[in-house]
């Protein structure tokens, strides 16, 4: 699914949490917990209970006083990425659905590369997931449940409320976040605030066909949406088009309201973009570090 | 109003296809979009969702209508009838007199006619014609009457100011031809009113509209320039406008300027001034008016101060003081005054005259041989008898240029018979008075006693001489001023082999051989024209001026329309021709269609759904 050279070029790459987490067992995410590790975190005074290991007895020696040296606790984060497997996704020169299908493993595979517990799960149909997987050895099962996937139907902010994510973490949601249920600014904000409740730092990352980012339609057209079947007869003017890039330019507003107030990011990008831009946007949003 | 395209109403059946295009649905191409909500609903006015739907108000529908309605009425080529128009036959005069180079009307009088000639000729509509004479010093029929613009443009496009005078007369009779036997005939002049009219009004076929052109009559001309023998210069200005003036002179010594002479000329006035810095090396000199004014052409003037060619003159005769005194009035003449009893054969002079008496046997050439009543000259004397009335003399001859004729009363004189290779120059009612030979050898022969006639008292006499020198020196143009416009005869020396003329612009104008070489006729533009020839000795270089010495062209104010006689056909309107509206409203189409171009593409805004 990914070249050598893309798998060498996302080794170096990172997850950025914008929050620490804390999970089951060590990893490589910065928990909010103090615990042993390499990274000295604070000292404090010692209080009755505290583990004696922890005294720093050269700050003893020097301030006569009892002090624990506090380190950064490093533990598995979960990633969970949700993918936009709808009939919306095929639309656009080129489609979106093969590019969001290799960012999903591209994101897994980084996930997996920093000891985290990364599972993939369709956004629409709630059953069609893989468990959380961790380590490299679970790159071949998601990228395998991956090819299985085939786009079709219809998806929305609802679906995205029916997800159980149970272990805290951050979820990657990639989709193009156009649908007829998405009319409206706030129906996105909702569903997106509640995996925060359910302490998930959210990710939402927006591919886009060129051909949606800046319509070259011009004239009459009938225009069919690819999820409901919907049709409209336009006339496309240069006017009609500066208020689809307006009405694109709020939605995508809309979008990054909703996940910033929920302590995550968006991110967009097109579907022509290669891997390598793909990452560079996420980079340019934080979403992505070395 | 008019209609110069009545098939041009084919075009509006633009309007019912626009509606029935209307009413057709349009079928639109589809595509698969990931979502419509961005796209607010729209459909230009211009095209039906449903066939055959009801015909709902639409500002692009009417603006559609309405700019084919502007362009079907545009191919119907409308017209106004406005006045100075033209009429069926239109016959117009373009003046090319020299003063017609005026500036005052932007570019020149001359463009300004040529151009309110094209508007005419634009202006055509079916069963019009027209016909462009340009009057010049013999009338020319640029374009004979045609319907076609494309013709009449490029017949104007030939027409050219001359440098000089022009003869009405001969294009109001040519004017008179070409609308003589058409319906519906009328002359327009273009011009500013200084063409030379004819002697007596003359009676047109056609009535004549006179559209005068130009628009001041302020105009400095350097009106006279010689050398005294003082070696001063004189030179004298003239103020042909109403308001004084100040100027200055430039003076320049070939080609060089050495001195600014100041001068204030009231109106309708001359100044004289002079000027004493002229060196002996000096070969041309050139005074010319500072700042110009709307007439160039007479702003400059030129004298040539080189010394001409001595020319060695015998002249034989028992006494002649008329005689002697004109041949002496041309510079660079040797004159040598020899009574016939001390005439020796044989004695190389460059002219013969011979008064009264021809010597015997072989004449010597060139000469001049007036009435030999004793011997045989060349043209034998008849009987003695009273010639009667002198007739006018040729203006287009070299040889009786600016000789007036009209006072001279000969009372006797012999009667001749024109021998072949010989000409009448001056003629009376009953004899010959003058012969010239033509071509070689250059002999002229007066069949009367100048004393027996009061030819020597009229001003016609020396001119007359001056006139024969010309021709019977040759290279009797050195040094002299001829008016412009007029052509300068040339002769050649003997020997030649060949003889061309350099015009102030650089030009080189061959006119020999063949000899004897044809006149020189480029005489539109003043200054110092060379004259080349190569000689068996070799080339030889000699100078004449050609000079702008018009007062009636230099002045420059309008002048009024030429007395005619009224035409034979009754008395019309002035001509009526069709103002075209057929740019307004091909404008008004374009207009109409970037307003459509502009509502559609700024139809959601404008509230269109």
């Amino acid at each position: 699914m990914l070249s050598p050279a893309e798998l060498n070029l996302l080794s170096r790459l990172d997850l950025s949490f914008r929050r620490p987490v804390s999970g089951l067992y060590a990893g490589e995410r910065r928990s909010p917990r103090a615990a042993r590790s390499p990274e000295f975190s604070d000292f404090r005074p010692y209080v009755a209970g505290d583990d004696f290991r922890q005294i720093d007895w050269r700050a003893y020696a020097r301030l006569e006083r009892l002090m624990l040296r506090l380190y950064v606790a490093e533990e598995e984060s979960s990633l969970n990425v949700v993918l936009d497997a709808s009939a919306s996704m095929e639309v656009g020169t080129p489609a979106k659905w093969p590019a969001a299908r290799r960012l999903a493993a591209a994101l897994a595979f980084i996930g997996l590369s920093s000891m985290d517990r990364v599972a993939v799960g369709v956004l629409g149909d709630r059953r069609l997931h893989t468990p959380h997987l961790r380590g490299k050895d679970g790159v071949a099962r998601i990228w395998s449940f991956l090819e299985t996937l085939q786009t079709g139907g219809a998806a929305g902010p609802a679906q995205l409320t029916e997800l159980d994510w149970s272990r805290p973490g951050m979820t990657v949601v990639i989709s193009d976040f156009l649908s007829e249920e998405s009319k409206g600014v706030a129906q996105w904000s909702a569903p997106v605030a509640g995996l925060r409740r359910r302490r998930q730092e959210p990710l939402l990352w927006q591919i886009l066909a060129p051909d949606e980012e800046n319509p070259t339609l011009s004239g009459d057209w009938l225009l069919v949406t690819a999820e409901s079947e919907e049709s409209r007869e336009l006339t496309i003017t240069p006017a009609l088009v500066a208020e689809y890039l307006s009405g694109l330019a709020d939605h995508r507003a809309a979008l990054r309201q909703a996940a910033d107030g929920a302590g995550g990011r968006l991110v967009a990008s097109l579907s022509s973009h290669g891997l390598e831009e793909q990452m560079v946007a996420g980079m340019a949003r934080g979403a992505i570090r070395r | 109003m008019t209609l110069l395209a009545p098939i041009g109403a084919l075009a509006l059946l633009a309007l019912p296809a626009i509606l029935v295009l209307y009413f057709l649905k349009v079928r639109r191409p589809q595509t698969r979009v990931a979502t419509i909500q961005f796209w607010r609903p729209f459909v230009a006015d211009r095209q039906a969702n449903t066939p055959w739907q009801r015909l709902r108000p639409s500002l692009l529908l009417a603006l559609q209508l309405l700019a084919a309605l502007a362009l079907a009425l545009a191919l119907l080529r409308p017209g106004l009838s406005g006045a100075a128009g033209i009429d069926r036959t239109t016959v117009v005069l373009l003046d090319g007199s020299a003063s017609m180079s005026a500036t005052d009307v932007s570019p020149t009088r001359f463009d300004a006619a040529v151009a309110r000639a094209r508007r005419l000729a634009g202006q055509l509509g079916p069963g019009q014609q027209m016909a462009v004479v340009l009057v010049g010093q013999h009338a020319a029929l640029l374009a004979p009457p045609s319907h076609d613009t494309a013709v009449i443009n490029a017949a104007l496009d030939r027409a050219h100011p001359t440098g000089g005078e022009v003869d009405l007369g001969e294009a109001l009779s040519l004017a008179n031809a070409v609308v003589s036997g058409r319906p519906g005939g009328s002359i327009l002049l273009l011009g500013d009113g200084h063409a030379r009219q004819p002697g007596a009004p003359p009676r047109l076929a056609a009535p004549l509209h006179f559209e005068p052109i130009g628009v001041s009559g302020e105009n400095l001309a350097i009106e006279a320039i010689s050398r005294a023998r003082s070696n001063s210069v004189f030179i004298r200005v003239g103020n042909y406008g109403r308001v004084e003036r100040d100027a200055r002179i430039e003076i320049f010594a070939d080609e060089r300027l050495v001195d600014v002479l100041p001068v204030r000329v009231g109106g309708n006035s001359t100044a004289d001034l002079t000027w004493t810095g002229l060196s002996a090396r000096t070969q041309v000199l050139q005074a010319r008016i500072t700042p110009g004014d709307a007439l160039a052409i007479d702003d400059s003037a030129w004298l040539v101060t080189s010394a001409p060619p001595v020319r060695r003159v015998l002249l034989v005769t028992e006494e002649n003081g008329f005689l002697e005194r004109a041949l002496k009035l041309r510079s660079g003449i040797d004159l040598t005054v020899r009574k016939k009893a001390n005439f020796k054969a044989g004695e190389p002079y460059d002219l013969y005259v011979f008064d009264g008496w021809v010597p015997p046997g072989k004449l010597p050439e060139p000469a001049l041989v007036i009435a030999p009543t004793d011997g045989v000259g060349p043209v034998p004397l008849g009987s003695q008898l009273s010639p009667g009335a002198v007739l006018p003399g040729d203006q287009r001859d070299p040889l009786t240029q600016d000789v007036v004729l009209k006072d001279v009363h000969v009372q006797s004189a012999y009667r001749v018979a024109v021998p072949p290779g010989w000409r009448t120059v001056i003629a009376a009612v009953d004899t010959p008075l003058l012969l010239v030979h033509e071509g070689e050898p250059r002999i002229a022969e007066l069949t009367f006693d100048i004393h027996h006639s009061d030819l020597p008292l009229r001003p016609a006499f020396p001119i007359l001489v001056q006139n024969l020198l010309g021709y019977l020196l040759p290279g009797g143009y050195e040094n002299r001023i001829f008016p412009t416009g007029r052509p300068v005869t040339i002769a050649a020396e003997p020997g030649a082999r060949s003889i061309e003329v350099v015009t102030p612009s650089g030009r080189v104008v061959r006119l020999g051989p063949p000899f004897p070489p044809s006149p020189f006729s480029e005489t539109a533009v003043p200054g110092v024209y060379t004259v080349r020839q190569q000689l068996p000795a070799g080339p030889r270089l000699s100078q004449f001026v050609v000079q702008f010495a018009d007062p009636d062209l230099s002045r420059i104010a309008v002048g009024g329309a030429p007395l005619v006689l009224e035409s034979n056909r009754p008395a019309t309107a002035p001509p009526r021709g069709t103002l075209e509206l057929w740019p307004w409203l091909a404008v008004a189409a374009l207009l109409l269609l970037t307003g459509e171009w502009w509502v559609f593409h700024r139809g959601p805004r404008l509230g269109h759904a």
